[in-house]
């Protein structure tokens, strides 16, 4: 019966890695084709089933003049507004969620459940609803199309997670920590910079990896706010689509566009299932 | 170190409400420098509340406190000097136990070489020494709380070290041994300890004098004797000993007597009062077994009796009533009727379940 039980769970586990990692290798294989290879039929093994090429990578780093869409400028433009905006939100999210887990606030009926809910409404509206307000709003400050402006709606977009998984995690950091770091004789902004806070490492990270995610993705907000000047990655490979789809460059530019998440995830993963304070109580 | 004074004191932690819960009932309690004292009652009678209230983690709603003749009531948990120990470990996973001990004099700016001596001395204590470079997260839970401790123990000059249930954690021969440290570190720093447990044979073997704490009340204060002897309310003498003291109710048939269904029992107590709510009170360490009937002797039919080891303890029944009594484990018990006296200088007179 074990031996049953370990078989059908390796078995399953192995189901559903290859679940996940087919679309990859199926965007691999399907990078290195050319339009023959991808129209010609189902075929998945370079060299024995298809001859491959690098013709749908190097669209990428071509330059428009020479039919390429060159993703090197907005793959760094997206780099820089994903990480700014996310590490301003995790300060900012980190500090509003210590505020909300610690302190009662109230003002008449609004009280700290409430101000948690105001911050995670921001993403239960859909994007287009803020859009008018977004580019009005750019707009008056004169930071359409500026990398400034993207950073500034995704901070706005993105604390709403630091805060949900923040307040979550502190929640769960038990207050003794703080009162004892009062009681050894730590002000509350020592106690909270000195104590809780090298504690809370893991809890950033997830919420950083989150809001990384979440940065990383959009395509709404980059295309709404930016015209020429600036471009973030997700609009540029849009820009690859003609009249015939290059299932090639669109494969190779997804994989280019996923690794960075990849990378973080690796390092992320394993505070993932262990993102608390485990072992800091009892 | 000071001696602390708390002066009316009485705390709800929903002051706005119109009929508010009060989790420490008004009362006035002061702690000598350098005492040992235990906190002693159930769960949720206030005795978290008031430590809090002395290290200043929560603000009393009524009432001042005070350390000699200084009022502290409003100041900052900081610039009050208090160590407070709680119920479950408490460390600080991302640092070494030095660190960990390190901290209360590192945030107090000590010089180092003086927090080094310190620490050392305090894991040596506390059977620390060898882990002292070590994080402090990988250890285990009463190594975790020896840590908590030590944070208590290696500030000298603290008002007081208050100790919510410390050892919960930790095995029994540890305690015992921690226990023993405890006094000692009292005994030499001559720090005001206050020990918090809801287990009275830690509050007995450890303090000089015991608060009991029912309901948000002080219901008595006094040394270990004390509590045991003359319990003050039928709480204390229900709470304190084990088992707990046998309670019956009881009529006043005269000054100096009392009756219990048509048995009477002379009393040492003047009672002075025809109340319908009067109890009889005796230990079952004072209860003997005696081979013929006398004064303030009654005759219950055997329900139990159990060996303990060291002692024999004696259940039995009379009138409807149970009466336990611990008696030497030698003494031969008869199997079905015994003769029990109740010594007239060991009963206790309680009228509205208060000691006349």
């Amino acid at each position: 019966m074990p031996r049953l039980y370990t078989f059908l769970k390796y078995f399953f586990v192995v189901l559903w890695a290859c679940f996940v990692i087919a679309p990859f290798l199926w965007a691999i294989s399907t990078s290195f084709k050319d339009f023959n290879s991808v129209t010609g039929g189902a075929t998945y093994i370079p060299w024995l089933q298809f001859e491959p090429t690098l013709d749908g990578w190097s669209v990428l780093f071509k330059p428009g003049s020479q039919g390429g869409i060159n993703i090197i400028g907005p793959y760094f433009n997206s780099i820089f507004v994903t990480l700014t905006a996310s590490l301003i939100s995790i300060v900012l999210g980190t500090l509003a969620a210590y505020a909300l887990s610690r302190y009662t606030f109230k003002a008449g009926i609004v009280k700290n459940n409430d101000i948690t809910f105001f911050f995670i409404s921001q993403r239960i509206m859909p994007p287009v609803v803020l859009s008018i307000p977004f580019f009005i709003f750019l707009s008056s400050l004169g930071l359409l199309d500026s990398l400034a402006g993207l950073i500034l709606v995704y901070i706005v977009l993105l604390m709403p997670i630091a805060v949900w998984i923040m307040v979550d995690f502190f929640n769960r950091v038990p207050r003794e920590i703080d009162e004892t770091a009062l009681i050894d004789g730590c002000n509350p902004f020592q106690a909270f910079f000195k104590v809780v806070l090298p504690n809370s490492v893991p809890g950033m990270l997830v919420a950083g990896l989150f809001c990384i995610i979440f940065g990383w993705i959009d395509f709404f907000f980059a295309f709404i706010l930016t015209f020429t000047k600036v471009q973030l990655l997700p609009v540029k490979i849009v820009a690859l689509n003609s009249s015939i789809t290059p299932w090639w460059s669109l494969s190779a530019a997804a994989l280019v566009s996923v690794a960075p998440l990849i990378i973080v995830a690796f390092i992320v993963e394993r505070y993932l299932s262990k993102g608390n304070l485990s072992g800091a109580l009892k | 170190m000071a001696k602390i004074i708390l002066d009316n004191i009485a705390h709800t932690y929903e002051p706005n409400a119109n009929n508010p819960i009060f989790a420490l009932k008004e009362m006035s309690l002061s702690w000598a420098d350098g005492g040992r004292y235990a906190l002693l009652g159930p769960s949720g009678c206030g005795k978290t509340t008031m430590l809090n209230i002395m290290s200043g983690l929560v603000r009393p709603s009524h009432g001042k406190v005070f350390f000699e003749e200084r009022e502290v009531t409003s100041m900052i948990t900081e610039d009050r000097n208090i160590a407070q120990v709680f119920q479950f470990p408490v460390i600080y996973g991302t640092m070494t136990v030095y660190e960990n001990l390190a901290f209360p004099l590192k945030c107090r700016q000590f010089p180092e070489d003086q927090i080094e001596r310190k620490v050392r001395e305090v894991a040596e204590i506390l059977n620390l020494q060898d882990y002292l470079s070590n994080r402090a997260k990988g250890l285990t839970a009463d190594q975790k709380q020896l840590i908590s401790l030590g944070r208590g123990l290696v500030r000298e000059d603290v008002a007081a070290i208050l100790m919510d249930e410390p050892l919960t954690v930790i095995d029994p021969d540890l305690k015992f041994r921690l226990r023993r440290k405890l006094k000692e570190i009292n005994d030499k720093y001559k720090t005001t300890l206050i020990y918090v447990t809801h287990d009275q044979n830690e509050a007995m073997t450890f303090a000089d004098n015991i608060i009991v704490m029912d309901q948000g009340e002080v219901v008595q204060a006094g040394s270990p004797k004390d509590l045991f002897e003359r319990p003050q309310t039928t709480f204390v003498g229900y709470f304190i000993g084990s088992p707990a003291m046998n309670l019956y109710k009881c009529s006043a048939s005269s000054q100096n007597e009392i009756s219990i269904g048509a048995k009477a029992f002379k009393v040492k107590t003047n009672i002075n009062s025809n109340s319908d709510n009067l109890k009889l009170g005796i230990r079952s360490e004072y209860i003997t077994v005696e081979s013929e009937h006398s004064d303030n002797s009654l005759e219950a039919d055997v329900i139990e009796v159990e060996d303990f080891g060291n002692y024999k303890l004696i259940t039995a029944s009379f009138d409807s009533l149970k009466i336990k009594a611990k008696v030497k484990r030698e003494l031969d018990i008869p199997s079905e009727k015994v003769i029990l006296k109740l010594p007239a200088e060991h009963c206790c007179i309680y009228e509205n379940n208060k000691l006349i």
